[in-house]
């Protein structure tokens, strides 16, 4: 089955407004859900294809997890470290195309985080749905 | 030989791993496949991003953790995941595949330094025949990455061939100078 991919400058005009719109957000990046990077934005130095990689990773195995579990739908996968925090969600509405990684600072404000990264992630899903009735 | 041993299955993306962990275990098994969005997907519909997990009861024998890692070597990292407590390495290669060498050597540039600290076997899956040009271009693949490994012609759907893969391994522990796995694996 062919892949409708989302348009690749909307998506980094969106990790634009994350990195800039949220204090403490070092790195956010689109992935691809087999795991190869879409597009990336960063502070710091990242390597972008083995955060890809790992970013579908952790989408697989917390969905399998909360399969397992009975345990609803995956929103997102929190990891948090000593010195920093990684948020990971699925686009809505990407047919699971898409996975938003976006790494924080440890000082940054989770709910910011992931208010700031949802609202990321529904700006794509809005453009990808748009970029579809385009071409229909 | 009575215990839980833990083994895991690496080989090219379409190898047979996932449909093998399906096929032997005794509890539904644990699978993180997703579409493929490359060119894989003309070979395959999905592809597995993180692992399968699978148990299999060899009764007497004890019990294997069966597990599979992606295809890709951009999932390299999930080898590190699984290795404490390995008793050893299926490699697969689909010998059906006009294109299995380049897969295999694709998996052993990946997986080359693990295999040489464990016993692994090389099987031949999907073909009831494997010619002996593939099986000889196959063990001088081994060799070019300096490796020594038994070379199995399975079905690695079947138990019976997993089985014979599980006590090759063992043997290869007991008898080719590799350290015992150091994590000890309680399972009831």
């Amino acid at each position: 089955m062919p892949v409708n991919t989302p348009d690749r400058t909307r998506s980094a005009a969106a990790l634009d407004r994350l990195l800039q719109g949220c204090d403490g957000v070092q790195a956010a990046m689109f992935a691809l859900r087999d795991g190869r990077p879409f597009v990336e934005k960063s502070r710091t130095k990242v390597e972008g294809g083995k955060l890809a990689a790992m970013t579908s990773s952790l989408v697989a195995l917390g969905k399998s997890v909360l399969r397992e579990l009975k345990a609803g739908e995956l929103d997102h996968v929190l990891i948090e470290g000593s010195t920093g925090k990684l948020v990971v969600s699925s686009v809505p509405d990407s047919g699971g195309l898409l996975i938003l990684a976006v790494l924080a600072s440890s000082d940054a404000r989770l709910g910011l985080v992931l208010g700031h990264s949802k609202m990321c992630a529904q700006a794509v899903a809005a453009a990808s749905q748009d970029g579809a009735a385009r071409s229909a | 030989m009575s215990g839980t041993h833990k083994l895991v299955f690496i080989g090219e993306p379409g190898a047979g791993k996932t449909t093998c962990i399906g096929a032997l275990s005794d509890i539904e098994t644990v699978r993180t496949d997703v579409g493929c969005t490359d060119g894989l997907a003309d070979r395959k519909e999905t592809t597995t991003v993180a692992l399968d997990y699978g148990e299999l009861d060899l009764g007497g024998a004890g019990r294997l953790l069966l597990y599979g890692l992606p295809g890709q070597s951009r999932f390299r990292f999930m080898f590190d995941v699984v290795r404490d407590g390995l008793l050893g390495v299926v490699v697969l290669v689909d010998a059906a595949s006009g294109d299995a060498l380049r897969g295999l050597n694709e998996t052993l540039d990946t997986y080359a330094d693990e295999l040489r600290q464990l016993p692994c076997v090389l099987c031949l899956n999907k073909h009831p025949d494997p010619p002996l040009e593939l099986r000889r271009a196959c063990q001088d693949a081994m060799r070019a990455h300096e490796l020594v490994a038994p070379l199995l012609a399975v079905d690695a759907r079947r138990r019976e061939d997993c089985v014979r893969i599980f006590e090759l391994l063992f043997t290869l522990l007991q008898h080719g100078g590799y350290p015992y796995p150091e994590v000890d694996i309680a399972c009831p």
